[in-house]
């Protein structure tokens, strides 16, 4: 199969390749194996293991506390995600079927929370939301507040440039003629986008909204200032980090949460590239 | 036909124009409101432009001038996660260089799952993986505990510096950010044409040569967007530190973090995170043609 003078790497080198490889998925493996090896030990998070329980389990499950902030933790991503496809669908459209003046300026700025420290945006929008309180409460004593609102406002903005970079490469490759095809037939821009654009573009809208939803769901920094008296899963899972009673349990619902994000990626990312290998090659705009 | 074009046309690119116009404005709406905005507006408290609470100073440069020239604790807590991230970026790419060279140049069909092996757990949950550092390196956890077993150590005399040191919280970054590096390296190696390697050989380079002089430079901008794409996220963490780093590991992201919750000072609070948004602007302002680099090949 492989020429005895591949450029690349001699049979050594592609062997010690191999094995760093091995080494490094080990490392990366080991320790999340390590935390789900606990979650089923009938003791605390410490070496010796005692035995095998899933009372762990059945403790999480029952703890009321922790449901809730798995609730709100639910409510945001949905919201925040379903906001940030929205937006993301029409922001795709616009830089990849338009042409306008500023659009480097409009991309920069769609794309700019990328590298942004979420710590640097999470004390923005705690000083804007205080401020705005203050302003509120000295001229019509009422207020906002912070809350679950203010996490969702935070996380659309920092789901939007992915939700964008997700749509975009599929709706490159969908050919223009079908939208000109639903045009030349009668229908309107909206009936075209509603009823041709979208229906095409929905693996692609699936997958954004799944990558927006576990980059909610594991959200800390922003969340942690914005959040107030409703803590999230992530805010609740660090506040009670430091209780050690609680760390089996915290550990145990972390294993499913993370099983379940897992899968949820994994598909969603498949999903979309047997989508845009159904497409085919991209067309020229 | 002529003139139904004629008439078509400009009538066209209006509607296309309001078009644009009502695709964009809610998005723009959203992140003028909700991230220019207050952006903008802590740049401005920082400098006194605005007051939020009855102590807030008038305008002034004062708590700039303390932060950049009144050797303050801040500039070296600024300099010291510098040279973490510095060195976390630095020993992250060399862990994902070989990573993605054997995925893009010697793993053939199955490169795309190996790679999504590779790239799985950066996406699960952040806290986590640091929680799972804190319970291997505790002082009942994987390590001390073998090296007890080992009778290396007397069981109750763990290790001082395994965790709530510096080296805890750079061990635990790149354990964090090494799945997300191996990508634009894979990407940027996965485009390079197989027959340079070929023609270098040709020519008579070894393998040795035709590495440092071929795929090492072609693979530059790949290893400049990981390298970038460590240290702007990691300059600014402060729950790693939190975790895992206790005193000695401190860092810069954990001083604002303070500041905004326990010391409320918020005035000085934004100077420093104006600071860090400056410093991460500026790397993007030099390294941003390569990070594109990556964009466009993904």
């Amino acid at each position: 199969m492989r020429t005895a003078d591949d450029p690349a790497a001699s049979t050594g080198a592609r062997r010690l390749l191999a094995l760093f490889f091995l080494g490094l998925v080990l490392f990366l493996y080991a320790p999340i194996a390590v935390l789900a090896v606990f979650s089923f030990n009938d003791g605390d998070v410490a070496f010796p293991l005692q035995g095998f329980t899933l009372h762990w389990y059945r403790d999480a499950l029952t703890n009321a506390v922790l449901l809730g902030a798995l609730r709100r933790s639910v409510v945001v991503a949905t919201a925040s995600s379903l906001i940030a496809v929205a937006l993301g669908v029409l922001v795709a459209t616009a830089l990849v079927r338009r042409r306008f003046a500023g659009k480097p300026i409009v991309s920069a700025l769609v794309f700019s929370p990328l590298v942004v420290p979420y710590l640097v945006f999470g004390v923005s929008l705690l000083v804007i939301f205080t401020a705005v309180d203050k302003v509120l409460t000295e001229t019509m004593g009422m207020y906002i507040g912070l809350g679950l609102h203010a996490v969702v406002v935070g996380h659309v903005v920092v789901s939007l440039p992915y939700t964008v970079l997700t749509i975009m490469p599929l709706l490159e490759r969908l050919s223009r003629s079908l939208d000109e095809a639903a045009r030349d037939l009668g229908a309107d821009a909206w009936q075209t986008f509603r009823r041709v654009t979208v229906p095409l573009l929905m693996p692609a809208i699936v997958s954004s909204f799944l990558i927006a939803f576990t980059l909610s769901f594991d959200e800390y920094a922003i969340a942690s200032f914005l959040s107030g008296t409703q803590p999230t899963w992530p805010v609740y899972l660090f506040a009670q980090l430091r209780v050690p009673s609680l760390l089996p349990q915290l550990v145990a619902v972390s294993s499913i949460v993370l099983v379940a994000s897992v899968i949820l990626v994994v598909s969603a990312e498949v999903g979309r590239r047997v989508a845009e290998r159904r497409y085919g090659a991209p067309t020229p705009a | 036909m002529v003139w139904t074009v004629a008439r078509d046309g400009p009538r066209r690119s209006r509607a296309e124009r309001w078009g644009t116009l009502g695709l964009l404005s809610g998005p723009l709406a959203w992140l003028v409101l909700f991230f220019v905005l207050p952006v903008g507006f802590v740049a401005a408290y920082s400098f006194g432009a605005v007051r939020i609470f009855p102590t807030d100073g008038g305008p002034s440069l004062a708590d700039w001038e303390q932060f950049l020239l009144g050797r303050s604790i801040y500039m070296g807590l600024f300099w010291k996660s510098v040279a973490m991230s510095l060195t976390v970026s630095v020993v992250v790419v060399l862990l994902a260089y070989p990573v993605g060279y054997y995925l893009a140049l010697c793993a053939r069909k199955r490169k795309y799952v190996l790679l999504l092996l590779i790239i799985a757990p950066f996406l699960t949950s952040f806290l986590l993986r640091v929680l799972a550092w804190k319970v291997i390196l505790g002082d009942r956890g994987v390590v001390n505990s073998l090296l007890y077993w080992l009778h290396l150590r007397p069981p109750g005399d763990p290790v001082p510096w395994l965790l709530y040191s510096q080296f805890t919280v750079m061990l635990v970054l790149a354990y964090v950010w090494v799945p997300f590096v191996a990508l634009p390296i894979f990407a940027s190696l996965d485009n390079l044409d197989r027959s340079l390697l070929e023609a270098a050989g040709d020519l008579g380079a070894g393998r040795w040569r035709t590495f440092l002089r071929v795929t090492l430079p072609l693979s530059f901008p790949g290893v400049t967007a990981a390298f970038v794409f460590v240290f702007v996220p990691t300059i600014g963490e402060f729950v790693t530190p939190q975790l895992v780093g206790g005193t000695a590991g401190y860092m810069y992201g954990n001083a604002i973090n303070d500041l905004f919750t326990k010391g409320l000072d918020w005035q000085s609070g934004s100077v420093l995170a104006m600071f860090l948004l400056l410093v991460v602007v500026a790397l993007m302002m030099i390294f941003g043609r390569w990070v594109q680099v990556r964009s466009v090949a993904a």
